[in-house]
């Protein structure tokens, strides 16, 4: 046999494209007769719309069209963003799209955009949303309108809600959804703990910041199929929501995914509304590009998040309980918000004998919230990786170990009532344990100090499909319609080369569309090689048994007697009787063939997630007269499963833990008393810069899914997850300072300075 | 809208006449007036780097210079950058270096990279993660980046071929 393909580095299937620019991206294909748009933001974050004045951008040169929600064919089946892509009769946040500006071209769109005048009766802006949830309060909508969410919530975590009880708590409508996990008695339990550690933490919105804005182009083909043409991830599922939102049968839509130029979470079905729109009203093709101070203004980024925690542990340093309340800014985003997650979430990896968990989402008049890597992770980590420290510091015990010695491991019983399948916690630990920026954090220079976190996300399923053909020269197609975020298309290549017997230079992964491809969810919660590589890998072994029958008798020796090695199929124990690859396909893929084209159909439906779990180091120096933290160097293990290709999965985590620097040090979306957005450009917010960011030493732990192809897992969201809490805990260790709040920007570490020596 | 008026353009080595507003910024005319979209846009204010090319071998932010001022000048764009369809070692170095993701900021990367060891042909990583700042990367973490770039100039260093 030749080596395995399997965890070995290979460069991307499509680094060249994109190093010689060849790659085209959603706003880069011509079109002919296209139009642009240019979106009418709302300056008012809470309003009436009045009137929309039109007529003077009408006059402008270029000009085609200035619609409004009553414009576009919307069978008004919600309010969610997707259904009424275009504030209707309420503003509820500053940016909110009120009209599309449609122009020959963008310049004139944008010049127009100027000339609409549209009038607002001004409502109270809600943008407090402790205060939003108490009875009597403002609410943050006031048109009733029916609210629905389609299936936005199940493409990210698709975890449940947890118990369902009469709450006697009085709470405005604003509250729109109310969680509550608890087992045993918490409250009690914690009164009998030997110690016990509480804290409020907030963390503020956080914008996903892709550096391609957000874009789509839509079509009327001549048979009346609108075909949209967009950078999301994913097709399938924008294919349904715009059948939702217009009302048109599934087969007359066909969606695109184009190469996308980086999403976290942030692009699905938010942009192809407004351009589907448009091009069904005008029956033109029409693009939207937003430009960053739109994407800033009007897409939809992480919520803002306040949790009260309270943990204990006995003496010898076992966790006894948590109680939390979690309060979840969801903006005006009335279809789903990520308090069923964040609360499973904020028990972390470890054991707890009772815990009395509630969460609630809240509308406020600040954006729509969306998906961002890990949604209600970060924020859920950030308190009780800070609080697990201080509950070291209490118990005079070693962090790390405290951690170790509440691990859970496989078959304990999580706050979701499910028991954990097998998954790394105390494999990453251990293995950050044994770092030598661990073991000699004890002899840093003053003001530095190093800081431990850890972090779960449980991974997502969804049935999918592949095919994998071997063209006639002997290569092999795989077709799959994953929009390929996180480098997927390179990781089937590998599970194909490994399952079928080629090389993986000679595999070429397409990403088909929605009229041609095998279903596929969108490339989120952690689970595209998870579910769509166990596709691709049954996929890979029914080409082969197709392969080796047409060999069988080619070669007249029974099918279990052969193998494939380097594209041919040979004898095994007898290497000169053998055919390749390419001279089998030769014969089936002509008139007059003897086979069945080699190809196969591979499906998965996994019905068990495969969590990913990582641990983090970060060491940092403070600058005790301004507060500037300097993250020097960062430590990830993470449990991966079984890296396909270990070069992207390090790529993966670094990724990750970078933008969980941005949590921890730099970034925040922020709104004045008014609602009005003060960080619309990055001028204004912050991201980690090349010269902001340590070389970040990734460690790779391999604790096998089951069910994953190869053993593979989702890895993309778990390695943001604990990095900001690594780093806090870190600033703590230097300092002796414990900020309650993200981002640890220098003005808030130097009050904390100052705070801690009055 | 203002009147148009024609440029002669150098890109990528070839001569170009193209009818553009005054105020059309050189992105736009790359991208909209000659269907080089290598050069992508980020932002609107010059921060993200992804429309970099290069103006007389020096990286410049496309979306910072009109059109009508790139007229006596020679602009690279990534299209261009290795026209005999060979990849360059700054790019081969990107490719095997996995100094990319998702890509969007990848032709500005190697650009400005360029420009860098044009200038430094032997930068430590400090003085190569400055010279990359002006180009935000949100998929990397950098790393991978900046290993990308050191493995440039070794390899232009030892006379592989541009």
């Amino acid at each position: 046999m030749t080596e395995s393909v399997i965890g070995v580095a290979r460069a991307r299937v499509d680094a060249p494209d994109k190093v010689t620019g060849a790659t085209r991206f959603a706003a880069d294909g011509h079109v002919h007769g296209l139009l642009h748009a240019r979106l009418v933001l709302s300056p008012e974050a809470h309003a009436l719309i009045q009137r929309v004045e039109r007529n003077a951008a009408l006059a402008m040169p270029g000009v085609v069209a200035v619609l409004t929600a009553d414009d576009l064919p919307l069978t008004g089946a919600g309010s969610d963003r997707t259904t009424e892509p275009l504030a209707r009769t309420e503003v509820v946040f500053a940016g909110q799209p009120v009209a599309l500006v449609v122009a020959e071209n963008e310049a004139a769109a944008e010049d127009a955009v100027e000339a609409v005048v549209v009038q607002y009766e001004p409502l109270p802006a809600v943008v407090d949303v402790e205060d939003a949830m108490l009875p009597g309060r403002a609410l943050a909508r006031v048109v009733e309108e029916e609210a629905g969410g389609g299936d936005m919530e199940s493409i990210h975590a698709g975890v449940d809600n947890g118990q369902e009880d009469g709450d006697e708590e009085q709470l405005s409508d604003n509250v729109l959804d109310t969680v509550h996990r608890s087992s045993g008695d918490a409250t009690a339990l914690l009164e009998t703990s030997d110690v016990v550690v509480s804290g409020t933490f907030r963390t503020p919105w956080v914008y996903q910041a892709y550096i391609e804005p957000q874009v789509a182009t839509a079509w009327l083909e001549p048979n009346e199929t609108l075909v949209v043409s967009t950078s999301t991830q994913g097709s399938f599922v924008t294919q349904r929501e715009l059948a939702r939102a217009f009302g048109l049968p599934l087969e007359r839509i066909r969606v695109v995914a184009e190469p996308l130029g980086g999403a976290f979470g942030g692009k699905l079905a938010l942009m192809e509304p407004l351009a589907a729109g448009a091009a069904l009203a005008l029956r033109r093709p029409v693009r939207v590009v937003l430009t960053r101070a739109e994407d800033f203004q009007a897409t939809n980024p992480a919520s803002a998040q306040v949790t009260h925690l309270k943990l204990g542990a006995r003496k010898d340093g076992t966790l006894t309980a948590l109680t939390a309340r979690m309060i979840v800014d969801r903006g005006s985003n009335a279809g789903w918000g990520v308090e069923g997650i964040t609360t499973l979430l904020v028990a972390g990896p470890y054991r707890w004998k009772a815990h009395d968990i509630r969460g609630y989402g809240v509308q406020t008049n600040r954006f729509t919230f969306g998906a961002y890597r890990g949604p209600g992770a970060p924020t859920a980590a950030f308190a009780l990786e800070t609080l697990l420290d201080e509950l070291a510091a209490e118990l005079e015990v070693d962090p790390l170990e405290l951690r170790l010695q509440n691990a859970v491991v496989e078959a304990d019983v999580g706050v979701s009532g499910n028991p954990f399948p097998r998954m790394g916690a105390v494999e990453v630990l251990e293995r950050i344990r044994e770092h030598p920026l661990w073991k000699t954090r004890a002899s840093l220079p003053a003001d530095e100090g190093v800081g431990v976190a850890a972090g779960y996300w449980p991974g997502g399923t969804e049935p999918a499909a592949a095919v994998c053909r071997v063209n006639q020269d002997g290569t092999m197609t795989v077709v799959t319609s994953a929009v390929d975020m996180s480098g997927v298309n390179t990781g089937f290549a590998a599970i194909a080369a490994e399952t079928f017997g080629l090389s993986p230079d000679q595999i070429r992964v397409v990403a088909a569309d929605t009229a041609t491809g095998p279903y596929s969810g969108a490339s989120a919660g952690s689970k595209v090689t998870y579910t769509v590589g166990a596709a691709v890998l049954k996929a890979a072994e029914a080409a082969r048994e197709k392969l080796l029958k047409a060999a069988s008798e080619e070669l007249e020796i029974a099918p279990a007697d052969l193998e494939v090695v380097d594209g041919a199929v040979r004898a095994v124990g007898s290497p000169d009787h053998s055919i390749t690859v390419a001279e089998i396909s030769a014969k089936a893929l002509r008139f007059g063939g003897r086979y069945e084209p080699i190809e196969g159909h591979g499906g998965s439906a996994q019905t068990r997630g495969a969590p990913s779990v990582a641990a983090h180091l970060a060491h940092v120096r403070v600058d005790q007269e301004t507060g500037e933290v300097t993250l020097l160097a960062h430590v990830i293990a993470q449990d991966v499963g079984r890296a396909l290709n270990p070069a992207l999965v390090e790529g993966q985590m670094r990724g990750g833990v970078a933008q969980g620097i941005g949590w921890a040090l730099f970034e925040e979306l922020v709104h004045d008393e008014s609602g009005q957005l003060l960080t619309s450009s990055f001028l204004d917010y912050a991201i980690p810069l090349a010269d902001r960011v340590p070389d970040i030493d990734t460690l790779i732990v391999e604790v096998p899914a089951p069910d994953g192809p190869f053993g593979a897992k989702g890895i993309g969201e778990a390695p943001v997850i604990a990095a900001a809490p690594a780093i806090a805990n870190a600033v703590a260790a230097a300092v002796g300072i414990r900020l309650r709040e993200l981002p640890m920007t220098a003005p808030r570490v130097w009050a904390a300075l100052e705070d801690a020596q009055a | 809208m203002p009147s148009s008026r024609t440029v002669g353009l150098v890109v990528n080595g070839e001569s170009r006449s193209l009818d553009v507003e005054p105020r059309t910024l050189l992105v736009h005319a790359l991208r909209d007036g000659l269907g080089l979209t290598g050069a992508h846009i980020g932002c609107d204010t010059s921060q993200c780097g992804a429309c970099t090319v290069l103006v007389d071998g020096r990286a410049v932010k496309s979306c910072t210079m009109l059109a009508v001022q790139a007229e006596d000048v020679e602009v690279t764009t990534i299209e261009g950058f290795a026209p005999d369809g060979v990849q360059h070692p700054i790019q081969r170095a990107f490719v095997e270096q996995h100094g990319l993701q998702c890509g969007f900021c990848t032709p500005g990367m190697i650009l400005t990279a360029s420009d860098l060891l044009s200038r430094e042909p032997d930068p430590d990583d400090a003085t190569i993660r400055r010279a990359l700042k002006g180009n935000f990367c949100r998929c990397t973490g950098y790393q991978s980046i900046v290993d990308s770039v050191r493995t440039a100039a070794a390899a232009l260093r030892e006379g592989d071929a541009a």
